[in-house]
């Protein structure tokens, strides 16, 4: 791996991280690992906010909404600038797939944590990837994506038959993605789509293409240096998606052979040595039910599910990821590592949203934050009970990750771990998740990326009421606490009372010892 | 020591006490049900529950706190929102009584009517842009559409009214 004296003399000495939540957290872990000082930026909103706090420095990026902070190009390179940061890392979202905004940080003398600007040209847009995979002689969807106005991509559609998935040029992830099954809803699709599309990314243009169901998706973690080296770490599944917004994401896929690892993880570094690509990247596939995998899109930065890769590597990506960026060599930092996925890794992501209605986002006040914990369980976060969660943003507040040695028992260690989470003060979909992990179909590994469209029942939950049990709880949740503080801690024997218990048995055990002999 | 609260459930209030006997010991009354409890703070903000008598066979860790006007407990591995039968849901939830309110802070991206005009229960009236997705929020029930608080590129803070639709009266 990374030769120990490395954190004793870190690539950079400062880092900012342009981003917010549970990911601007874990980076800054990752940084101080390394021994380098991590800056946080933040909104007004964020002040308090968890990655805040975790970092060494902070700058305000004064406004609230994300185009006034954490989209704001000028406004983070003044924060770099102020705070004597060598280097930036974008974290996923906001500026992590803007070549604009890696160029601008290069130009102002920053180290880029990310590809180069160039190859994110080539494989960020959806369409420009489209363009290169082609050339790659990687399998793409029937499809355009050429966007010659709306009259135009009505007439592909007929041409390829519906249901058709229409998706923003220049958008990476789910923002700006819609299925369209009946002919007569495209137009009014196409006029949303690409109402979001601007919004989000600056570029009404679209890509349609056939929606393929039944299929998995597949995506393909690749990481190239600036020497020309570009490695596959291999693939994770994350069928399970609503809106096109992942759920659930594992590594391996119970359904790719070692041959079809060899053969995706090839064509992935085969597009991204194509155009020079350096630092970490996924290369997303849907794989259908004859084995046929198509290219669907590059996601030029770190993913949210990229600890499953983590787990099941021993590989920490952002720590490479900082190393590449400052020019390191992977077949030094990767050296006589066996980089085979070992056991099976699961992700479920934590959100402020009712499943059960209709996954309305939420924003509010945490009041009860209780995170799982055991052998197996990670917990990637970004809140702590009494956050804030601010309209602004993405709705997600953590993951919960659990490796095991094969896939069912990762499946029972992160139904257990989501059983003993709590999120309270605003809706989450902690309920939603532990219904899906349950249930035959997830355990069984018989996934497709419609899943939980065709089955809404897990999304609606339980239709009866609350249990006595339920009621009770409520009851005594609010009589033993105030009562434990309004009795000093419970000593007393009052209500609420022995949450420490006397020590007396122990002032009794006069030269007890509890692991060695007496002499 | 004794708190009672009342909570709906399936559509009905329900009176629920917990009065203090001694030690961790509670009497707990679901409408008339009496249990009684062994309660314990675990000092993470859970709650160790078991029915007395019981304690070996069932007992269970509880969080529960305030969302709001309602109360949210864990147990069991499933949520619960409580409400309070005072606690009317005005959560903007369509067909209710035409009053069509933001489910959530965000930005009026679209206002799809106007005073006067007639609507059905599917129809689009208001896109509203809230946690970087769009929501369209439709009527709910046929009418006439009142009065529209919604101003195009306005933000707006959840639970504000957006439209007013009068129903049509022989929509029954």
């Amino acid at each position: 791996m990374v030769p120990t004296r490395m954190a004793s003399n870190p690539p950079f000495r400062r880092v900012l991280i342009a981003n917010r939540g549970e990911i601007a957290v874990r980076i800054a872990r990752g940084l101080r690992e390394l021994g380098i000082e991590s800056v946080a930026v933040h909104s007004d909103s964020d002040a308090r906010c968890a990655h805040v706090m975790q970092a060494d420095h902070a700058v305000p990026l004064h406004g609230n909404t994300a185009a006034e902070t954490y989209l704001d190009v000028a406004k983070i390179l003044a924060a770099a600038k102020r705070s004597g940061a060598s280097a930036i890392h974008p974290g996923y979202g906001f500026l992590s797939e803007n070549s604009t905004f890696a160029r601008a940080v290069i130009d102002a003398g920053f180290v880029f944590i990310g590809p180069r600007p160039e190859a994110m040209d080539r494989l960020g847009g959806k369409k420009a990837a489209r363009e290169e995979a082609l050339a790659a002689s990687v399998p793409v969807i029937p499809g355009t994506e050429q966007d010659h106005g709306d009259a135009s991509m009505i007439e592909v559609a007929r041409k390829i038959g519906m249901p058709v998935m229409l998706k923003a040029s220049a958008g990476g992830g789910g923002r700006g993605m819609r299925l369209v099954e009946r002919p007569q809803d495209l137009a009014e699709a196409l006029v949303a789509a690409r109402r979001e599309a601007k919004a989000s990314f600056g570029d009404d243009r679209m890509i349609l293409e056939r929606a393929v169901f039944p299929a998995r998706h597949i995506e393909i973690q690749i990481l190239g240096d600036k020497h020309g080296h570009v490695v596959s770490l291999h693939e994770r599944e994350c069928s399970v998606q609503r809106r096109h917004q992942k759920v659930l994401e594992e590594a391996p896929s119970a359904v790719v052979s070692e041959a079809l690892r060899l053969k995706m993880g090839a064509a992935a570094t085969a597009l991204a040595q194509r155009v020079g690509y350096d630092n970490a990247g996924t290369v997303e596939f849907l794989l259908d039910e004859q084995g046929n995998f198509y290219f669907l899109e590059v996601n030029t930065r770190l993913q949210v599910e990229h600890p499953v890769t983590e787990l099941v590597t021993g590989l920490d990506l952002v720590h490479l990821q900082v190393h590449v960026a400052a020019g390191g060599r992977l077949e030094q930092m990767l050296a006589g590592k066996d980089l085979r996925p070992r056991g099976h890794a699961i992700e479920a992501r934590i959100c402020a949203e009712s499943p059960e209605n209709g996954y309305l986002p939420a924003s509010g006040l945490l009041r009860l934050v209780k995170e799982p914990e055991g052998p197996g369980i990670r917990v990637d976060s970004g809140v702590y009970t009494g956050a804030e969660v601010p309209p602004w943003y993405d709705s997600m507040l953590s993951k919960i990750i659990v490796w095991a040695p094969d896939r069912a028992m990762a499946c029972a260690r992160l139904s257990q771990a989501l059983s003993s989470t709590a999120y309270l003060g605003v809706p989450t979909n902690v309920d939603f998740l532990r219904r899906v992990v349950d249930d035959a179909a997830f355990r069984g590994a018989r996934l497709r990326t419609d899943m939980l469209r065709l089955r809404p029942e897990l999304a609606a939950g339980p239709q009866q009421g609350p249990e006595a049990l339920a009621l009770a709880a409520a009851v005594l949740c609010q009589a033993v606490e105030p009562a434990r503080v309004a009795n000093g801690g419970g000593r007393n024997g009052g209500p609420g009372a022995a949450v420490v218990r006397s020590d007396s048995v122990w002032r009794e055990l006069e030269g007890f010892r509890l692991f060695e002999a007496r002499r | 020591m004794k708190i009672s609260r009342e909570y709906v459930c399936d559509g009905k209030p329900v009176a629920v006490s917990a009065e203090w006997i001694e030690a961790d010991r509670w009497r707990v009354r679901v409408g008339d049900q009496t249990f009684e409890y062994h309660a314990q703070a675990l000092g993470d903000g859970g709650v160790w529950l078991a029915p007395v008598g019981q304690e070996f066979d069932r007992s269970f860790v509880a969080y529960g706190a305030p969302a709001g006007k309602e109360y949210m407990v864990r147990v069991n591995g499933r949520t619960h929102t409580l409400a309070s039968p005072s606690v009317r849901r005005g959560r903007g939830a369509p067909g209710a009584d035409g009053t069509i309110r933001a489910p959530m802070s965000g930005t009026v991206l679209d206002v799809h009517c106007k005073t006067g005009d007639t609507v059905t229960a599917d129809q689009t009236l208001v896109v509203l842009s809230a946690m970087k997705m769009e929501h369209k929020l439709t009527a709910g029930l046929e009418g006439v559409v009142q009065s529209v608080a919604a101003r195009k590129g306005g933000t707006v803070d959840q639970g504000a009214v957006l439209v007013v639709v009068e129903p049509t009266k022989n929509h029954e």
